[in-house]
Protein backbone atom coordinates (compact mmCIF):
# COMPACT_ATOMS: atom_id res chain seq x y z
CA UNK A 1 0.00 0.00 0.00
CA UNK A 2 1.47 2.97 -0.93
CA UNK A 3 2.44 5.04 2.67
CA UNK A 4 0.84 8.15 1.35
CA UNK A 5 -2.03 7.45 0.95
CA UNK A 6 -5.16 6.15 3.39
CA UNK A 7 -7.40 5.15 0.13
CA UNK A 8 -9.81 2.30 1.71
CA UNK A 9 -9.48 3.44 5.12
CA UNK A 10 -12.42 4.38 6.94
CA UNK A 11 -11.58 7.70 8.25
CA UNK A 12 -12.25 10.39 5.08
CA UNK A 13 -9.27 10.13 2.60
CA UNK A 14 -6.61 12.65 1.23
CA UNK A 15 -8.13 12.59 -2.17
CA UNK A 16 -11.67 13.74 0.09
CA UNK A 17 -9.73 16.15 2.10
CA UNK A 18 -8.72 17.99 -1.03
CA UNK A 19 -11.63 18.26 -2.72
CA UNK A 20 -13.52 19.78 0.52
CA UNK A 21 -10.83 22.64 1.04
CA UNK A 22 -11.49 22.92 -2.82
CA UNK A 23 -15.15 23.46 -1.69
CA UNK A 24 -13.78 25.73 1.24
CA UNK A 25 -14.25 23.88 3.76
CA UNK A 26 -11.43 24.93 6.38
CA UNK A 27 -12.56 21.91 8.69
CA UNK A 28 -10.78 19.71 6.08
CA UNK A 29 -7.43 21.63 7.01
CA UNK A 30 -6.81 19.93 10.36
CA UNK A 31 -7.14 16.01 9.61
CA UNK A 32 -4.99 16.93 6.27
CA UNK A 33 -2.20 18.37 8.18
CA UNK A 34 -2.57 15.90 10.97
CA UNK A 35 -1.35 13.64 8.23
CA UNK A 36 1.25 15.13 6.73
CA UNK A 37 3.05 18.15 8.41
CA UNK A 38 5.42 15.65 10.28
CA UNK A 39 6.78 14.18 6.87
CA UNK A 40 6.67 17.73 5.37
CA UNK A 41 8.48 19.42 8.59
CA UNK A 42 11.76 17.01 7.75
CA UNK A 43 11.58 17.81 4.18
CA UNK A 44 11.23 21.27 4.53
CA UNK A 45 13.65 21.46 7.90
CA UNK A 46 16.43 19.37 5.58
CA UNK A 47 15.75 21.85 3.13
CA UNK A 48 15.74 25.12 4.94
CA UNK A 49 17.67 24.17 7.97
CA UNK A 50 16.34 26.80 10.10
CA UNK A 51 13.14 26.02 12.64
CA UNK A 52 11.60 28.98 12.29
CA UNK A 53 11.97 29.26 8.78
CA UNK A 54 10.38 25.31 8.33
CA UNK A 55 7.68 26.12 10.50
CA UNK A 56 6.62 29.63 8.74
CA UNK A 57 7.05 27.44 5.01
CA UNK A 58 5.04 24.28 6.93
CA UNK A 59 2.78 26.78 7.06
CA UNK A 60 2.91 28.64 3.71
CA UNK A 61 2.64 25.12 2.63
CA UNK A 62 -0.89 25.00 3.70
CA UNK A 63 -2.20 27.61 2.85
CA UNK A 64 -0.96 27.31 -0.71
CA UNK A 65 -2.78 24.07 -0.40
CA UNK A 66 -5.93 25.40 0.88
CA UNK A 67 -5.73 28.15 -1.82
CA UNK A 68 -5.23 25.72 -4.69
CA UNK A 69 -6.83 22.89 -3.83
CA UNK A 70 -9.14 23.55 -6.50
CA UNK A 71 -6.31 22.59 -8.89
CA UNK A 72 -5.24 19.47 -7.79
CA UNK A 73 -6.91 16.94 -10.45
CA UNK A 74 -6.49 13.90 -8.67
CA UNK A 75 -3.79 12.34 -10.87
CA UNK A 76 -1.30 12.83 -8.28
CA UNK A 77 -1.41 11.16 -4.73
CA UNK A 78 -2.06 14.03 -2.51
CA UNK A 79 1.00 13.42 -0.31
CA UNK A 80 3.55 13.83 -3.23
CA UNK A 81 1.39 17.04 -4.16
CA UNK A 82 1.97 18.15 -0.61
CA UNK A 83 5.84 17.66 -0.90
CA UNK A 84 5.55 19.29 -4.26
CA UNK A 85 4.51 22.54 -2.85
CA UNK A 86 6.34 22.27 0.35
CA UNK A 87 9.68 21.76 -1.81
CA UNK A 88 8.84 25.30 -3.72
CA UNK A 89 7.78 26.74 -0.85
CA UNK A 90 11.15 26.00 0.48
CA UNK A 91 13.17 26.97 -2.58
CA UNK A 92 11.07 30.56 -2.54
CA UNK A 93 11.72 30.69 1.20
CA UNK A 94 15.76 29.80 0.40
CA UNK A 95 15.83 32.26 -2.11
CA UNK A 96 14.13 35.23 -0.46
CA UNK A 97 16.53 34.24 2.63
CA UNK A 98 19.71 34.66 0.16
CA UNK A 99 18.88 37.70 -0.79
CA UNK A 100 17.46 39.08 2.70
CA UNK A 101 21.43 38.72 4.04
CA UNK A 102 22.75 40.14 0.64
CA UNK A 103 24.91 37.77 -0.26
CA UNK A 104 25.39 35.04 -2.96
CA UNK A 105 26.89 32.72 -0.99
CA UNK A 106 25.00 29.73 0.75
CA UNK A 107 23.85 30.41 4.23
CA UNK A 108 27.16 30.07 6.48
CA UNK A 109 28.03 27.34 8.87
CA UNK A 110 27.54 29.91 11.39
CA UNK A 111 23.77 30.90 10.17
CA UNK A 112 23.05 26.43 10.99
CA UNK A 113 20.20 26.69 13.27
CA UNK A 114 21.64 24.74 16.49
CA UNK A 115 17.95 23.31 17.34
CA UNK A 116 18.60 21.48 14.33
CA UNK A 117 20.42 19.05 16.88
CA UNK A 118 20.71 15.34 18.15
CA UNK A 119 18.92 15.71 21.26
CA UNK A 120 21.24 13.52 23.29
CA UNK A 121 21.92 14.39 26.50
CA UNK A 122 25.71 14.05 26.53
CA UNK A 123 27.32 17.71 25.90
CA UNK A 124 30.03 16.24 23.81
CA UNK A 125 27.99 14.88 21.72
CA UNK A 126 25.54 17.57 21.07
CA UNK A 127 28.57 20.00 20.49
CA UNK A 128 29.58 17.42 17.77
CA UNK A 129 26.25 16.95 16.64
CA UNK A 130 25.41 20.87 16.10
CA UNK A 131 28.96 21.17 14.31
CA UNK A 132 27.93 18.28 11.62
CA UNK A 133 24.48 19.83 11.53
CA UNK A 134 26.27 23.09 10.53
CA UNK A 135 28.72 21.45 8.14
CA UNK A 136 26.17 19.71 6.62
CA UNK A 137 23.30 22.95 6.14
CA UNK A 138 26.67 24.42 4.58
CA UNK A 139 27.61 21.48 2.03
CA UNK A 140 23.47 21.44 0.77
CA UNK A 141 23.42 24.90 0.71
CA UNK A 142 25.97 24.96 -1.72
CA UNK A 143 24.44 22.62 -4.11
CA UNK A 144 22.20 23.86 -6.59
CA UNK A 145 18.43 23.79 -6.02
CA UNK A 146 17.61 21.28 -7.74
CA UNK A 147 20.48 18.71 -7.07
CA UNK A 148 19.38 19.85 -3.25
CA UNK A 149 15.63 19.03 -3.71
CA UNK A 150 16.39 15.86 -5.00
CA UNK A 151 18.41 14.91 -2.54
CA UNK A 152 16.80 15.93 0.17
CA UNK A 153 13.51 13.71 -1.42
CA UNK A 154 15.97 10.79 -1.89
CA UNK A 155 17.96 11.13 1.67
CA UNK A 156 15.74 12.39 4.28
CA UNK A 157 11.96 11.12 2.26
CA UNK A 158 13.34 8.13 1.01
CA UNK A 159 11.85 8.23 -2.12
CA UNK A 160 12.58 6.39 -5.19
CA UNK A 161 13.65 8.57 -7.78
CA UNK A 162 10.52 7.49 -10.14
CA UNK A 163 8.47 9.19 -7.32
CA UNK A 164 11.34 12.08 -7.05
CA UNK A 165 10.32 12.70 -10.92
CA UNK A 166 6.94 12.28 -10.23
CA UNK A 167 6.68 14.86 -7.13
CA UNK A 168 9.01 17.55 -9.13
CA UNK A 169 8.35 17.35 -12.58
CA UNK A 170 11.41 15.81 -13.60
CA UNK A 171 12.18 12.73 -16.30
CA UNK A 172 13.78 10.12 -14.20
CA UNK A 173 17.50 10.58 -16.32
CA UNK A 174 17.68 13.98 -14.86
CA UNK A 175 17.00 13.27 -11.25
CA UNK A 176 19.61 10.14 -11.77
CA UNK A 177 22.23 12.61 -12.73
CA UNK A 178 21.12 15.61 -10.28
CA UNK A 179 21.43 13.10 -7.56
CA UNK A 180 24.50 11.84 -8.74
CA UNK A 181 26.23 15.11 -8.92
CA UNK A 182 24.30 15.78 -5.34
CA UNK A 183 26.35 13.37 -3.86
CA UNK A 184 29.34 13.83 -5.74
CA UNK A 185 29.29 18.00 -4.17
CA UNK A 186 28.62 16.49 -0.67
CA UNK A 187 31.65 14.53 -1.11
CA UNK A 188 34.04 17.29 -1.53
CA UNK A 189 32.40 19.64 1.18
CA UNK A 190 31.63 17.10 3.42
CA UNK A 191 35.43 15.54 3.05
CA UNK A 192 36.47 14.60 6.25
CA UNK A 193 33.22 14.07 8.18
CA UNK A 194 33.06 10.82 9.73
CA UNK A 195 30.02 9.08 11.54
CA UNK B 1 38.11 11.01 -17.39
CA UNK B 2 36.17 9.03 -20.54
CA UNK B 3 32.10 10.09 -21.03
CA UNK B 4 31.42 6.15 -20.95
CA UNK B 5 33.41 6.01 -17.26
CA UNK B 6 31.28 8.99 -16.05
CA UNK B 7 28.04 6.91 -16.77
CA UNK B 8 30.08 4.38 -14.70
CA UNK B 9 30.24 6.76 -11.71
CA UNK B 10 27.11 7.82 -12.02
CA UNK B 11 25.75 4.03 -11.37
CA UNK B 12 28.25 4.05 -8.50
CA UNK B 13 26.53 7.05 -6.78
CA UNK B 14 23.00 5.20 -7.09
CA UNK B 15 24.09 2.03 -5.92
CA UNK B 16 25.79 3.54 -2.98
CA UNK B 17 22.53 5.53 -2.60
CA UNK B 18 20.31 2.27 -2.86
CA UNK B 19 18.86 4.18 -5.74
CA UNK B 20 20.44 2.22 -8.79
CA UNK B 21 17.75 -0.04 -10.94
CA UNK B 22 17.90 -3.67 -10.87
CA UNK B 23 18.62 -4.55 -14.40
CA UNK B 24 21.89 -2.16 -13.84
CA UNK B 25 23.31 -3.31 -10.32
CA UNK B 26 25.23 -6.53 -11.58
CA UNK B 27 27.41 -5.22 -14.14
CA UNK B 28 27.50 -2.35 -11.67
CA UNK B 29 28.98 -4.57 -9.14
CA UNK B 30 31.53 -6.07 -11.53
CA UNK B 31 32.82 -3.03 -12.87
CA UNK B 32 33.60 -2.26 -9.21
CA UNK B 33 35.59 -5.58 -9.04
CA UNK B 34 37.88 -4.19 -11.93
CA UNK B 35 38.23 -0.52 -11.07
CA UNK B 36 39.72 0.26 -8.09
CA UNK B 37 39.20 4.42 -8.81
CA UNK B 38 36.16 3.42 -8.75
CA UNK B 39 35.44 0.93 -5.52
CA UNK B 40 37.27 3.73 -3.76
CA UNK B 41 34.42 5.92 -5.19
CA UNK B 42 31.90 3.70 -3.91
CA UNK B 43 33.06 2.99 -0.25
CA UNK B 44 33.57 6.83 0.34
CA UNK B 45 29.95 7.33 -0.96
CA UNK B 46 28.82 4.96 1.51
CA UNK B 47 30.64 6.59 4.34
CA UNK B 48 29.33 9.50 3.16
CA UNK B 49 25.47 8.76 3.50
CA UNK B 50 26.34 6.99 6.91
CA UNK B 51 27.41 10.56 8.08
CA UNK B 52 24.35 11.88 6.21
CA UNK B 53 22.02 9.14 8.32
CA UNK B 54 22.88 10.39 11.44
CA UNK B 55 21.99 14.57 10.50
CA UNK B 56 18.81 15.01 12.81
CA UNK B 57 16.87 17.06 10.77
CA UNK B 58 16.01 13.44 9.54
CA UNK B 59 14.17 12.84 12.81
CA UNK B 60 12.84 16.16 13.67
CA UNK B 61 9.72 17.16 14.94
CA UNK B 62 8.02 20.61 14.57
CA UNK B 63 8.31 22.28 18.06
CA UNK B 64 4.39 23.72 17.98
CA UNK B 65 1.96 21.71 18.64
CA UNK B 66 -0.24 20.88 15.78
CA UNK B 67 -3.48 22.86 16.94
CA UNK B 68 -1.15 25.78 16.91
CA UNK B 69 -0.20 25.27 13.55
CA UNK B 70 -3.51 24.89 12.36
CA UNK B 71 -4.66 27.93 13.85
CA UNK B 72 -1.21 29.99 11.95
CA UNK B 73 -2.85 28.49 8.56
CA UNK B 74 -6.35 29.65 9.75
CA UNK B 75 -5.70 33.19 10.43
CA UNK B 76 -2.94 33.58 7.80
CA UNK B 77 -6.34 32.63 5.18
CA UNK B 78 -8.55 35.04 7.00
CA UNK B 79 -6.14 37.94 6.76
CA UNK B 80 -5.80 37.13 3.01
CA UNK B 81 -9.76 37.26 3.27
CA UNK B 82 -9.80 40.51 5.00
CA UNK B 83 -7.43 42.25 2.51
CA UNK B 84 -9.58 41.30 -0.43
CA UNK B 85 -12.11 43.28 1.39
CA UNK B 86 -13.89 40.44 3.30
CA UNK B 87 -16.14 42.82 6.14
CA UNK B 88 -17.59 40.33 8.81
CA UNK B 89 -15.38 41.77 11.06
CA UNK B 90 -12.48 40.54 13.10
CA UNK B 91 -14.86 39.31 15.89
CA UNK B 92 -16.79 37.28 14.04
CA UNK B 93 -13.25 35.96 12.31
CA UNK B 94 -11.57 35.37 15.63
CA UNK B 95 -15.01 33.41 16.63
CA UNK B 96 -14.33 31.41 13.45
CA UNK B 97 -11.02 30.99 14.47
CA UNK B 98 -11.45 30.08 17.64
CA UNK B 99 -14.63 27.89 16.79
CA UNK B 100 -13.17 25.92 13.92
CA UNK B 101 -9.84 24.97 16.10
CA UNK B 102 -12.31 24.19 19.14
CA UNK B 103 -14.28 21.85 17.18
CA UNK B 104 -11.60 20.06 14.99
CA UNK B 105 -8.98 19.64 18.06
CA UNK B 106 -11.41 17.21 19.54
CA UNK B 107 -12.23 15.31 16.91
CA UNK B 108 -8.43 15.08 15.89
CA UNK B 109 -7.92 13.58 19.02
CA UNK B 110 -10.54 10.60 18.20
CA UNK B 111 -9.79 10.46 14.93
CA UNK B 112 -6.21 9.46 14.89
CA UNK B 113 -5.44 6.24 14.96
CA UNK B 114 -1.79 6.23 16.51
CA UNK B 115 -2.79 9.07 19.49
CA UNK B 116 -0.90 12.27 19.09
CA UNK B 117 2.76 12.35 20.50
CA UNK B 118 2.63 14.67 23.35
CA UNK B 119 4.58 18.26 22.34
CA UNK B 120 6.10 20.36 25.37
CA UNK B 121 4.84 23.95 24.30
CA UNK B 122 7.85 25.44 23.98
CA UNK B 123 7.46 29.00 25.39
CA UNK B 124 9.62 30.50 22.44
CA UNK B 125 7.07 29.03 19.68
CA UNK B 126 4.21 30.68 21.66
CA UNK B 127 6.12 33.74 21.86
CA UNK B 128 6.12 33.18 17.91
CA UNK B 129 2.44 32.99 17.30
CA UNK B 130 1.77 35.91 19.49
CA UNK B 131 3.94 38.20 17.47
CA UNK B 132 2.34 36.44 14.25
CA UNK B 133 -1.12 37.34 15.63
CA UNK B 134 -0.37 40.81 16.71
CA UNK B 135 1.20 41.57 13.33
CA UNK B 136 -1.89 39.55 11.45
CA UNK B 137 -3.97 41.84 13.14
CA UNK B 138 -1.96 45.16 12.34
CA UNK B 139 -1.70 43.89 9.07
CA UNK B 140 -5.73 43.84 8.53
CA UNK B 141 -6.21 47.36 10.20
CA UNK B 142 -3.82 48.99 7.64
CA UNK B 143 -6.04 47.22 5.09
CA UNK B 144 -9.35 48.20 6.28
CA UNK B 145 -7.89 51.73 7.03
CA UNK B 146 -6.03 51.59 3.47
CA UNK B 147 -9.74 50.44 1.80
CA UNK B 148 -11.15 53.71 3.63
CA UNK B 149 -8.25 56.03 2.90
CA UNK B 150 -8.15 55.55 -0.71
CA UNK B 151 -11.69 55.93 -1.55
CA UNK B 152 -11.13 59.62 0.28
CA UNK B 153 -8.12 60.29 -1.86
CA UNK B 154 -9.92 59.59 -5.33
CA UNK B 155 -12.40 62.23 -5.18
CA UNK B 156 -15.68 61.16 -3.48
CA UNK B 157 -19.19 61.44 -5.15
CA UNK B 158 -20.98 64.72 -4.93
CA UNK B 159 -23.67 65.10 -2.62
CA UNK B 160 -27.28 65.02 -4.43
CA UNK B 161 -29.00 67.40 -2.68
CA UNK B 162 -26.28 70.06 -2.67
CA UNK B 163 -23.96 71.86 -4.91
CA UNK B 164 -19.94 72.22 -4.48
CA UNK B 165 -20.65 69.49 -1.88
CA UNK B 166 -19.21 65.77 -1.75
CA UNK B 167 -21.11 62.76 -0.33
CA UNK B 168 -18.21 61.27 2.61
CA UNK B 169 -21.28 59.20 4.57
CA UNK B 170 -19.92 55.78 3.92
CA UNK B 171 -15.82 56.74 4.50
CA UNK B 172 -17.36 58.60 7.94
CA UNK B 173 -18.97 55.35 8.86
CA UNK B 174 -16.24 53.01 8.24
CA UNK B 175 -13.73 55.30 9.66
CA UNK B 176 -15.82 55.39 13.11
CA UNK B 177 -16.29 51.81 12.87
CA UNK B 178 -12.69 51.08 12.22
CA UNK B 179 -11.68 53.59 15.28
CA UNK B 180 -14.00 51.70 17.42
CA UNK B 181 -12.45 48.32 16.50
CA UNK B 182 -8.81 49.69 16.81
CA UNK B 183 -8.35 48.71 20.21
CA UNK B 184 -9.36 45.33 19.65
CA UNK B 185 -7.02 44.83 16.52
CA UNK B 186 -3.83 46.53 17.45
CA UNK B 187 -2.33 47.36 20.95
CA UNK B 188 -0.53 50.78 20.06
CA UNK B 189 1.85 49.38 22.86
CA UNK B 190 2.43 46.18 22.00
CA UNK B 191 6.34 45.54 21.25
CA UNK B 192 5.31 43.26 18.19
CA UNK B 193 4.56 46.08 16.06
CA UNK B 194 6.54 48.92 17.40
CA UNK B 195 7.95 49.57 14.06
CA UNK B 196 4.49 50.47 12.96
CA UNK B 197 3.58 52.87 15.89
CA UNK B 198 4.16 56.04 13.92
CA UNK B 199 2.06 54.91 10.72
CA UNK B 200 -0.57 53.54 13.02
CA UNK B 201 -0.68 56.94 14.46
CA UNK B 202 -0.74 58.63 11.60
CA UNK B 203 -3.80 56.64 10.63
CA UNK B 204 -5.76 57.14 12.98
CA UNK B 205 -5.19 60.71 13.17
CA UNK B 206 -6.79 60.93 9.66
CA UNK B 207 -9.55 58.77 10.86
CA UNK B 208 -10.51 60.80 12.94
CA UNK B 209 -10.52 63.55 10.56
CA UNK B 210 -12.67 61.80 8.38
CA UNK B 211 -15.13 60.15 11.08
CA UNK B 212 -15.42 63.83 12.70
CA UNK B 213 -16.42 65.11 9.03
CA UNK B 214 -20.39 65.62 8.28
CA UNK B 215 -21.85 62.95 5.78
CA UNK B 216 -22.15 65.84 3.12
CA UNK B 217 -19.20 68.06 3.17
CA UNK B 218 -17.52 70.88 1.47
CA UNK B 219 -14.90 70.40 -1.23
CA UNK B 220 -12.13 72.29 0.70
CA UNK B 221 -12.83 69.43 3.70
CA UNK B 222 -11.78 66.87 1.69
CA UNK B 223 -9.14 68.66 0.23
CA UNK B 224 -7.85 69.30 3.48
CA UNK B 225 -7.78 65.81 4.45
CA UNK B 226 -6.54 64.47 0.71
CA UNK B 227 -3.57 67.40 1.65
CA UNK B 228 -2.63 65.96 5.05
CA UNK B 229 -2.64 62.39 3.71
CA UNK B 230 -0.19 63.50 1.19
CA UNK B 231 1.92 65.31 3.29
CA UNK B 232 2.17 62.14 5.45
CA UNK B 233 2.76 59.86 2.49
CA UNK B 234 0.35 57.76 4.46
CA UNK B 235 -0.90 55.65 1.60
CA UNK B 236 2.67 54.71 0.85
CA UNK B 237 3.62 54.08 4.49
CA UNK B 238 0.45 51.82 5.04
CA UNK B 239 1.72 49.82 2.00
CA UNK B 240 5.15 49.43 3.07
CA UNK B 241 4.15 48.54 6.53
CA UNK B 242 1.72 46.13 5.80
CA UNK B 243 4.43 44.28 3.97
CA UNK B 244 7.26 44.42 6.43
CA UNK B 245 5.11 43.18 8.80
CA UNK B 246 3.54 40.71 6.73
CA UNK B 247 7.47 39.81 6.37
Amino acid sequence: MDPWSNRGSVEPSDDELVRRLAAGDREALAPLMERHYRRLYRVVLAYVRNVDDAQDVLQETFVKAYRHAARWDGSAEVGRWLTRIAVNQSIDRYRREKRRVATTEPLAEGDHDDRVADTDPSPERRVASAQAGARIAAALGALPERQRAVFVLRHYEEMSLKEIGRTLGLRLGTVKSSLHRAIQGLRQRLDGLRA
Amino acid sequence: MSLFHERWRTRVSLLAAGALDAPHREPTLAHLDTCEACRREHAETVALLEVLAKDPARHAEPDVPLAFLVGRVQAQLDTALASRGWRFGWVAAGLAVGLGVALVVPRLATRVVTPLRTVTVDEDALRRLERNVAREQAVRYLNEAQDVLVTMAAAPRDCDREKDRVDVADEQQRSRELLTRRTLLVELDDEDVASARGVLEDVEHVLREVASLQSCVRAGDVARVQREMEERRLLMKIRLMSRELQG
